[in-house]
């Protein structure tokens, strides 16, 4: 599916962040991450409601876990133009092991605490 | 029942009664199937102690728009004589991921599965389900198997819900 763009100030520092992304590794095993994409506008952005619908479409999509930030880079630098984008995947830990998938620019992802879900903890 | 302080006895009867766990191949399925689920023997009947399962990569589809959802489900139970074995659980999680139902709904399937399934003294399933429109639903599923301990255990979690949903880690 294309991303279709809205028109944003440019320059402005965008960063969206999704706890609910969903794919699924080459044995079938589903993997769960959390999202986080950032850049710099150019005078435009993706519009939100296409980015959910692309995020929720990569649950029936099959990767290797590492190429996943990859995949979300391309699809965003191929819809919009802008400065120093760049793509963390935080994955959740299969057989022990966490894994940060990270392609494009340097940045560092603000973990914002989802306030609506209340601590288990 | 073997005698399970033997080592290699215990481990043979481990090993025999779980299919999944340690298969070479796992299948995966998408779709409702509480077939896959699997039991081991409770092999500490004469006291009662708690078992909690945490689930936080839970996701199923809404049913009216096919949006996904996603939460966090919390297990806890007191075993009998049969134990959900936990990789089994994991597949048998994973089958929501295309199944539509709403989180009250979800949680109490879950719910009644697990007690088809083992028979436990006292069960409990929590939804910590991620808001969708603002709003966030926290259903809990809890279920005695009548006798009197176990009774005063759902009735005073049931009248104090919220207070200790008990996650370990």
């Amino acid at each position: 599916m294309d991303l279709g763009k809205i028109a944003v100030i440019e320059n402005t520092v965008i960063e969206y962040m999704s706890p609910e992304l969903l794919f699924l590794a080459h044995s079938g095993q589903p993997y769960r991450g959390t999202l986080y994409i950032h850049f710099v506008s150019k005078g435009e952005s993706v519009d939100l409601v296409d980015l959910k619908k692309y995020i929720t479409s990569l649950r029936s999509c099959t990767f290797t876990a590492e190429n996943i930030a990859h995949e979300i880079f391309n699809k965003i630098h191929t819809a919009i133009d802008v400065d120093t984008l760049g793509v963390i995947v935080d994955l959740s830990a299969r057989g022990g092991i966490q894994q940060r998938i990270h392609f494009g620019a340097d940045f560092e992802p603000v973990k914002k605490q989802n306030i609506f879900q209340v601590s288990p903890h | 029942m073997p005698n399970i302080s033997d080592t290699k006895t215990y481990q043979m009867k481990r090993s025999d009664e779980v299919q999944q766990l340690g298969s070479e191949h796992t299948e995966y399925t998408y779709e409702y199937a509480p077939h896959l689920l699997e039991t081991f023997e409770n092999i500490h009947p004469q006291r009662d102690y708690w078992v909690t399962l945490n689930a936080d990569e839970f996701t199923s589809l809404c049913p009216k728009t096919n949006q996904p959802d996603f939460g966090t489900l919390i297990i806890n139970y007191i075993p009998n004589i049969q134990m959900v074995e936990s990789k089994s659980l994991k597949l048998y999680l994973f089958s929501f991921m295309n199944s539509g139902e709403f989180h009250e709904d979800v949680v109490n399937k879950i719910g009644k599965d697990l007690v088809a399934l083992m028979s436990p003294k006292y069960l409990e399933v929590v939804g910590l389900f991620y808001p969708r429109g603002n709003i966030s639903i926290h259903p809990t599923f809890s279920f005695s198997n009548g006798e009197a301990k176990y009774d005063e255990i759902e009735k005073h979690r049931f009248l104090n819900r919220n207070i200790n949903p008990q996650r370990i880690g």
